[in-house]
């Protein structure tokens, strides 16, 4: 399968007043992204996300690295024909009806006034808002606003989308309706990077995930090898310090909760050796869980990770 | 074509601008109230009120280009417009002569009510006799208009609107003073280092004093030595200088991170 996305040690620094050192907002970061699939790009705020996004939109310069888009270089003016852009909370001329915004926004591509008027037409219908049209922005909910962003990055009928926090603001049922229409895109042909905080959402869309912190990729593959294996859950409580280091060194993770110690082992064979621990320190074991591996676990795991 | 897109959604914001409003407003009053000068002669009164009006669409225009030049880059930036702009087919120097010429377009627009305001009542005054010559006093100070924009849109790519204020103002005043400017570069009494300074600043700066053509045509027994050259020099000024500092700007916000 061909790539729609390219990167190849990418890397931004920003100078700051009063600062000798260079800040890093994206660090040598090399990644693929395949056409027709959804991407999650995920990390915590300040990760080098929205950075990465700009860069592969030509919007910011990287200061070292390469990165190309539907083959071409980021930025590329006929790129842009083929792409769009959902920034998070996005923001449009108020005084503009959501009529005329998606209008705006088809006359920037220079589409006939045929064109435009059965593709705002089109487009309002499919995000919702076709009786609303004719209302100005600035009487729009931050939730209508965001299906107006969703409208305009749709106008070109792109073969490849960035979606900053698509469901941003939304109310469940919009937040459902937005997520069918990701898979919907996926399902059309079209390639989805969607950069979110939303881990259940990226758990249920995405084919392959990327977990970037402080601008540095820390894993990246298939959603399904990354979430791989279930995990058991032991609960337990009357256990010592001393119990609990030895419970480290053989599970995936210890933790407190609600008073009792919660013991994350992989296999059954883990299981028996963390109760025997747990027995022979006078502990009592509450209870005994098989638990499927969330994306939410791996992404917490891995920046408590980074951050120890 | 996205120029003219970019433009039109500018000058569409513009006109809904509050400020610009309480601005033209406020002009087009002071225009109407000069018309109560009664205590002179006709002839003094017609001068005064001349004077007068093109005084007020000259201050009025001027504060209405810098208002709206200083925010055209930084709000786009600031409220993440350009980012749905920029990442469609939109090359940035088509952005950026778009938001100029929607700038241009709102300071015609401004300068076009108020003159249409103050030709209807000067002429009412004047019996019903048109006076067309005011006409060059008008489209001077749009030309010198144009050029306050450019400076002030040139700013906004480089610093905040607070500083760009105060920077297009402090230009437009030292570039009103250019008989002064030119008059101490040739200073002979001055030392070297003085005329050096005054000369750089002299041919460095715009020189808005090109567009103060009210007095030949307020007092027509002073007429301007060829009067069209005179015109159409400073025009072509205008937009050569202007030319010039689109192109720096131009040059400037192609490298500049959004």
């Amino acid at each position: 399968m061909a790539e729609a996305i390219r990167t190849e040690g990418l890397t931004k620094t920003y100078k700051l007043l009063m600062q000798k050192e260079p800040v890093s907002a994206v660090s040598n970061l090399s990644l693929e992204v395949e056409e027709g699939e959804i991407f999650g790009f995920l990390g915590p705020n300040g990760a080098g996300k929205t950075t990465t996004i700009k860069m592969l939109l030509g919007l910011t310069y990287p200061t070292e690295g390469k990165a190309w888009v539907l083959g071409k270089p980021a930025g590329d003016i006929d790129v842009k024909r083929e792409i769009s852009y959902l920034p998070e909370s996005p923001y449009f001329y108020d005084y503009m009806t959501g009529s005329e915004v998606v209008d705006f926004y088809a006359r920037l591509f220079g589409m006939s006034t045929k064109a435009r008027n059965t593709k705002v037409e089109e487009l309002l219908k499919l995000v919702g808002l076709h009786h609303d049209g004719n209302k100005p922005l600035n009487q729009y909910s931050k939730g209508m606003l965001q299906r107006i962003g969703i409208a305009q990055a749709l106008v070109n009928d792109p073969k490849l989308l960035f979606f900053d926090e698509p469901t941003s603001g939304l109310d469940p049922i919009a937040h459902s309706e937005i997520r069918d229409l990701i898979l919907k895109l996926r399902d059309e042909g079209r390639t989805v990077f969607l950069s979110s905080h939303q881990l259940s959402d990226v758990e249920t869309v995405c084919d392959r995930v990327a977990i970037l912190n402080r601008g540095r990729l820390l894993k990246i593959g298939k959603l399904d090898d990354l979430l791989h294996g279930s995990t058991i859950e032991i609960r337990a409580q009357g256990i010592g310090n001393d119990t609990i280091e030895k419970l480290k060194a053989l599970s995936h993770g210890v933790r407190s909760e609600d008073g009792a110690i919660l013991i994350s082992v992989g296999e059954s064979e883990g299981v028996n050796h963390a109760i025997d621990v747990i027995r022979a320190a006078k502990g009592q074991v509450l209870s005994v869980m098989p638990k499927k591996r969330t994306l939410e676990d791996l992404f917490m795991e891995i920046i408590r990770e980074v951050n120890n | 074509m996205t120029t003219f897109v970019i433009a039109k959604s500018t000058l569409g914001e513009a006109l809904r601008k509050k400020i610009l409003w309480i601005f033209l407003l406020v002009a087009l009053g002071m225009i109407v109230m000069s018309f109560s000068f009664a205590e002179f002669s006709m002839r003094e009164e017609l001068t005064i009120i001349k004077s007068f009006g093109l005084g007020i669409i000259a201050i009025a225009g001027m504060f209405i280009s810098i208002i709206l030049s200083i925010n055209l880059i930084p709000a786009e930036i600031e409220r993440r417009t350009i980012y749905t702009i920029l990442s469609k087919p939109v090359r940035r120097h088509e952005f950026l002569l778009g938001k100029f010429f929607g700038a241009l377009a709102t300071v015609f627009v401004n300068v076009a009510l108020m003159s249409v305001i103050f030709l209807i009542m000067l002429t009412w005054k004047n019996h019903w006799q048109p006076d067309f010559a005011i006409l060059k006093a008008i489209l001077m100070i749009f030309f010198q208009l144009e050029l306050l924009t450019t400076v002030a849109m040139v700013f906004s790519v480089f610093v905040t609107p607070v500083v760009n204020f105060f920077l297009s103002s402090g230009v437009y005043i030292i570039g009103s003073l250019s008989d002064i400017t030119e008059a101490m570069a040739r200073n002979k009494d001055a030392n070297a280092f003085v005329r050096g300074f005054y000369s750089v600043i002299h041919y460095l700066m715009p020189n808005f004093a090109n567009y103060f053509t009210q007095n030949p045509i307020i007092h027509p027994e002073a007429p301007v030595q060829n009067e069209w050259a005179y015109y159409g020099k400073a025009i072509a000024y205008a937009i050569v200088y202007s030319s010039i500092l689109l192109i720096v700007a131009v040059v400037k916000f192609e490298k500049r991170d959004m």
